[in-house]
């Protein structure tokens, strides 16, 4: 069927060769697993009534937690996971009527997803755990019954790091916590990840306080190492099972570039244009698709024209595709979520909000439009299509930004890659830190709790201590400082601020203020469910946006720059040339948005909103004038240049500091007011720093000549995602070039092992 | 003992040897920081447990100091931003004026009011420079199970009222209404029928058992489960509720208020506790002299809540009595606080709440024209705190003592006047 799909495209008039690469990967048979001892009567009735076999990884899986080991099931979207784990959990609560569960997800859409999931299971074997969630969003006056009551609770990181100062209101629930399950595990990494894992030691901490000891079972998407990933988040040992036993059919990866424009061979047409071209095609050919875009105006436009284009053809197909994009209600959400299940809808264009293990049935088809940033999110968003053993198809649209024109020329190398490792800190002073300091106001910290934290531990409560944060009393150390510690500690970089968007006096959906920046200011065409509201005024004060319905032809794009500012030195030292370490402020200037009609600039308008503004910890590099006038003169791009350097760097600073690249921001430019030269910025991307620039800098001279050698030794002409294209970069990976980054790079370490050893400090 | 020193600009050690010959780095002439020093002062009541530290720092010996540099830096960075997170908001009296709702959720303070206090805080630190904490506040050092704390026991003049029971069980046996599933339809209705009273009810064949038990409720005094019940009807700040305070003695009141150092999980330092007497409102409160005294000060303070007492106090229901909770379980401590509470927040909500911006316990008081001395904001306390803790001057203490038992008073007065406004 898919076979057919592809010939057809082929064939049709408007085909111009779009597919560069096909890749086909054969179809899989299942392969079922024996249970060690048999299940209970009513499970085993549950799986025989949904004529499930158990596969072997979800066999293998059961046995070893009835062991009770630990451990980290690591197979693709959709091969049943979670059964792996709830039959497990089923066993014990009808074994033991107290024992309790712990579900936490990384996202609230997942965690109200899988309560369906386990309420069902509930229902249909007669075991009652009294399964609810319990985070941000239940009300105050459930929440006693739950805690008290349920047996299996819901929830995600983000509400654990608040309740855990309120331990003694769970304590019946965590004395009796029997299993903690951490979902999609993988998402857990970088700076975000390093903070989750002192947040499950401070969870652990808790429950051996009341004396539980819970099996901890993850889940998590295909990374490089799972074990070490699980080891680090936990500080326990686990088992791992990957070997996948779930059926898969044939799947067919395409690679889809967009057309040149004309002879000369300098733009291509509108990748946007592209997905919405395909996705039609998808459409009309039955397949039952997902588009993935990477930003939620694209999701909505791309179901805008899809729409538009099928009402043209049959009004009635037009309404068989939806949008999908965190921000909406529950409710709505939920809602698209069942009519692609029940098959009511046929396309839904989406950002990365359905990555993630939410249960939306089988696909045929899945669109990406651009590359999605890193292997891990490619493979579980082309895992969406052909459950089971059906038939499938994967196109990867690319964008004409270097990156994925890369991949577009090089597609063997993209398949080779190995999926990304999943780092995890436990070192950073920052975050040690932070949450010694969150549990020192938990439990009164000994040196029992040594266990818990064993890196850092006693340095961190002298230097707690000699802040007045923490007082030594002969119950250990208590927490006085004058904030809420958990106010203080953010798990991941976002803003607490969020913004409700109403319409005709109720909430539309609700977005956090950077966001509403991008979005939702005052006359940005906000698009909800491919629709366009006018906002007419985004209040900052009470984080309140009003719109109006009004169908327009155009949207809306705000520009934005920005500045880094040195607010204040801590130290600089000269090697070849002057680096720099200090707080630096990061301010985004808003200053006008321009309106589209497709990708058609038809108007501008100045904006006025206050920059936004953090403060955080950054280092600098001063390129010497002389550099830059022999770069000027030899015809390279200075500009190019440093804004390679800066990717690169930031490429390799997980080497150095145990970080995600998106944990760290940069900034590069030909003059700087506060240096008075090129210079190139590394921030860390959290308010107050979070260490990664501090340990850069200690090492900068390491991470020179390893950026220099990367860039050097790539095979590349002109740059690659392995050199110096950056997943995320504001500029679409322009400009940029890579000779004159060599040449920067190696004028900067020249002689570099020497001045090193001189090394002086300077004030 | 110290290990050795660190410059706290660029990292360069020192040994204790060479320390004694300076006390700024050689190279760039900053401060030396001592690395893993242990109090020397070990203060009264640390026991052996306590130090177990000094057994660590050997082992944590091979730590570069660049790690440590790096968390004290992090510490202090923590730190300034602790600084410019307060927990309260500063306005100006206009700015308030025109949008009241914002501060009825939050706590704030008027700039005026800011700048008194910090006035006030530093005549107190000069005029209590070099006293000790008996000189200032007398009181007396007392030890439980749990370790010490400072009592401070004093007597103010009274103004208490209360109904009595009586009166309070006519008022509450006059209202049908107030047994389970009669309504206003049937109350006319039984009222025809000749039932005035739930006293008459006794007598019909429907509501007979629901009227008996009523009644004993009221005549076994039990206030507690009399408020349960008619929270079931009646909103939590309805006059009922209030008058039921008419069937508890009067010495069994106990009008509790506390101090902390933030919002929530944060020491409690100093809790009061206001009982009626013949000669006046006899306070008692308890201090703690340092962090170390909060497990026993707050087990001297709930050991005095008696199972007959009720309760008194301003947002207690919600804040005080959970907080005190919280601090029990943090030290692994459980008793239980089930005493009936009548939280006048609740009325003077009902009382007030439309003729005030807010109902914040200073508002109501200025409102009443109950007035207080020398004061500081509730919502500074614990920057006082931590100047008495930082800086050893027990001037700042007085202050929050005071205010912690102007407080007690004030619900003792308060108590009374809602009396007034209640019309039925």
């Amino acid at each position: 069927m898919i076979e057919k799909f592809i010939r057809q495209l082929q064939s049709d008039r408007s085909y111009k060769k779009q597919i560069v690469f096909k890749k086909v990967f054969t179809s899989q048979k299942p392969c079922f697993g024996e249970l060690d001892f048999p299940l209970q009567a009513n499970i085993h009735e549950y799986l025989l009534e949904h004529k499930i076999h158990l596969f072997s990884h979800q066999a293998d899986g059961i046995n070893q937690i009835r062991k009770g080991k630990n451990i980290v099931l690591v197979t693709p979207t959709s091969s049943g996971k979670t059964l792996a784990f709830n039959i497990p959990v089923f066993e014990a609560i009808q074994n033991d009527k107290k024992t309790t569960a712990l579900y936490l997800y990384p996202t609230k859409a997942l965690t109200n997803d899988q309560l369906k999931v386990i309420r069902n299971m509930e229902e249909q074997t007669g075991i009652l755990a009294n399964s609810n969630i319990y985070d941000g969003d239940t009300p105050k006056h459930l929440r006693p019954n739950i805690r008290n009551k349920s047996k299996i609770i819901l929830s995600n990181p983000y509400g654990i790091h608040y309740y855990l100062p309120w331990h003694y209101k769970w304590k019946t629930f965590l004395q009796n916590l029997k299993y903690l399950i951490i979902d999609e595990a993988h998402v857990y990494r970088g700076v975000f990840g390093s903070n989750v894992a002192m947040l499950i030691r401070r969870l652990i901490r808790i429950c051996e306080y009341y004396g539980s000891s819970p099996n901890i079972i993850m889940s998590s998407a295909t990374i490089a190492n799972p074990k070490d990933h699980a080891t680090k988040l936990t500080g326990k040992e686990f088992e791992v099972i990957s070997k996948d036993g779930s059926p898969k059919g044939k799947k067919t990866f395409i690679f889809w570039n967009p057309p040149y424009l004309d002879a000369t061979k300098s733009a291509r047409r509108s990748t946007h244009q592209e997905t919405k071209d395909l996705l039609v095609q998808n459409i009309i050919g039955k397949l039952q698709t997902l588009c993935f875009t990477t930003s939620r105006q694209m999701t909505e436009l791309i179901t805008r024209w899809t729409r538009e284009e099928l009402y043209r053809k049959s009004p009635l197909l037009s309404k068989t595709v939806a949008a999908y994009r965190a921000g909406y209600l529950p409710q709505e959400r939920r809602d698209i979520e069942n009519k692609l299940k029940t098959k009511k809808l046929i396309a839904v264009v989406s950002t990365n909000a359905l990555e993630l293990g939410i249960n939306i049935g089988t696909l045929d088809s899945v669109l990406m439009s651009g590359y999605p940033g890193s292997i891990i999110s490619t493979w579980q968003q082309a895992g969406r299509a052909g459950r089971n053993s059906r038939e499938s198809l994967v196109a990867l649209i690319a964008f004409p930004n270097p990156l994925d024109q890369y991949f577009m020329k090089h597609p063997i190398d993209f398949f080779e890659r190995i999926h990304e490792q999943a780092i995890v800190d436990l070192h950073n002073p920052y975050i040690t830190l932070g949450h010694i300091m969150c549990a020192s106001c938990e439990l009164p910290i000994t040196e029992n709790d040594k266990l818990y934290f064993p890196e850092l531990f006693l340095q961190s409560l002298k230097s707690l201590e000699e802040q007045n944060l923490v007082r030594k009393t002969p119950r250990g150390y208590v927490y006085v400082g004058l904030a809420r510690p958990t106010d203080l500690v953010n798990l991941k970089s976002i803003s607490h601020k969020n913004v409700s968007v109403f319409y005709d006096g109720k909430i539309l959906e609700t977005l956090s203020l950077n966001k509403a920046y991008d979005e939702a200011y005052q006359g940005a065409v906000l698009l909800h469910q491919a629709e366009t509201y006018i906002v007419e005024e985004l209040n900052l004060k009470r984080l309140v946006a009003n719109v109006r319905k009004e169908d327009v032809n155009y949207h809306t794009a705000s520009k934005k720059t920005v500045d880094v500012a040195i607010a204040n030195t801590y130290e600089k030292k000269k090697l070849k040339t002057t680096i720099g370490l200090g707080e630096v402020t990061v301010t985004e200037f808003y200053h006008e948005y321009v309106m589209k009609t497709y990708d058609e600039i038809i108007g501008r308008k100045p904006l006025e909103l206050p920059p936004l503004t953090f403060s955080t910890v950054g280092f600098w590099i001063l390129i010497p004038e002389k550099i830059a006038d022999h770069l000027n003169n030899g015809g390279f791009n200075l500009a190019g240049g440093l804004h390679a350097v800066e990717h690169a760097m930031i490429a390799l600073s997980p080497l150095f500091a145990m970080c995600d690249r998106r944990d760290v921001g940069g900034l590069s430019t030909i003059i700087h007011p506060d240096t008075g030269c090129p210079t190139i910025f590394i921030y860390d991307g959290f308010e107050g720093g979070i260490g990664i620039s501090e340990t850069l800098y200690s090492k900068i001279s390491q991470l020179l000549i390893k950026t220099l050698n990367l860039i050097k030794s790539c095979e590349c002409v002109d740059g690659c995602p392995s050199c110096i294209f950056s997943p995320r970069c504001g500029n679409e990976n322009e400009p940029l070039d890579k000779n004159a980054a060599i040449l920067i790079l190696d004028s900067l370490t020249k002689q570099l092992s020497v001045n090193e050893l001189n090394r002086k400090t300077i004030n | 003992m110290p290990i050795f020193y660190t410059c706290k600009k660029c990292t360069r050690n020192y040994s204790k040897k060479q320390y004694a010959k300076r006390v700024y780095c050689r190279i760039c002439g900053n401060l030396l920081l001592s690395q893993f020093v242990i109090d020397p002062e070990i203060k009264d009541g640390l026991t052996k447990n306590s130090n177990w530290e000094k057994k660590s720092v050997k082992k944590n010996l091979r730590i570069s100091s660049k790690q440590s540099f790096f968390l004290d830096r992090a510490a202090h960075n923590l730190n300034n931003r602790i600084k410019t997170r307060k927990e309260y908001l500063l306005f100006s009296r206009k700015e308030v004026q025109k949008k009241p709702n914002v501060i009825e959720k939050e706590q704030y303070l008027y700039n005026s009011e800011y700048e008194d206090a910090l006035d006030l805080k530093r005549k107190l630190i000069k005029k209590f420079e070099k006293k000790t904490l008996k000189q200032a506040i007398p009181g007396k050092t007392i030890s439980n199970n749990h370790g010490e704390y400072y009592s401070i026991e004093s007597i103010s003049e009274s103004g208490f009222k209360k109904i009595n029971d009586k009166k309070c069980a006519k008022i509450l046996i006059s209202d049908l209404k107030l047994l389970q599933r009669i309504g206003p339809k049937r109350e006319s209705h039984l009222k025809k029928n000749g039932y005035a009273t739930i006293e008459d009810l006794k007598n019909h064949p429907l509501w007979k058992k629901s009227a008996f038990e009523f009644i004993n409720l009221i005549e076994k005094k039990q206030i507690g489960a009399l408020q349960s019940y008619l929270w079931k009807s009646l909103p939590k700040s309805h006059p009922y509720i209030h008058y039921l305070a008419g069937l508890c003695k009067i010495e069994d009141f106990a009008i509790v208020d506390i101090e902390t150092l933030g919002l929530s999980e944060r020491p409690i330092i100093l809790m009061g506790i206001a009982q009626i007497r013949k000669n006046g409102i006899y306070t008692n409160q308890f201090l703690l002299r340092d962090i170390p005294d909060e497990p026993s000060a707050i087990w001297a303070f709930v050991s005095c809540l008696k199972k007959e007492c009720s309760l008194i106090s301003y947002n207690g229901r919600s804040f005080d009595l959970p907080y005190v909770q919280q601090r029990l379980a943090y030290y692994g401590l459980d008793a239980p606080i089930n005493n009936p509470h009548f939280d006048l927040l609740h009325f003077s909500r009902r009382a007030f709440g439309s003729k005030l911006n807010n109902c914040r316990l200073e508002t109501v008081e200025k409102y009443l024209n109950i007035g207080r001395g020398v004061n500081v904001p509730g919502a500074l306390v614990p920057d006082f705190y931590q100047t008495y803790l930082s800086t050893g001057n027990v001037g700042p203490l007085v202050a929050i003592v005071e205010h912690n038992k102007q407080d007690l008073v004030t619900l003792a007065t308060l108590f009374s006047r809602l009396y007034e406004e209640w019309k039925i």
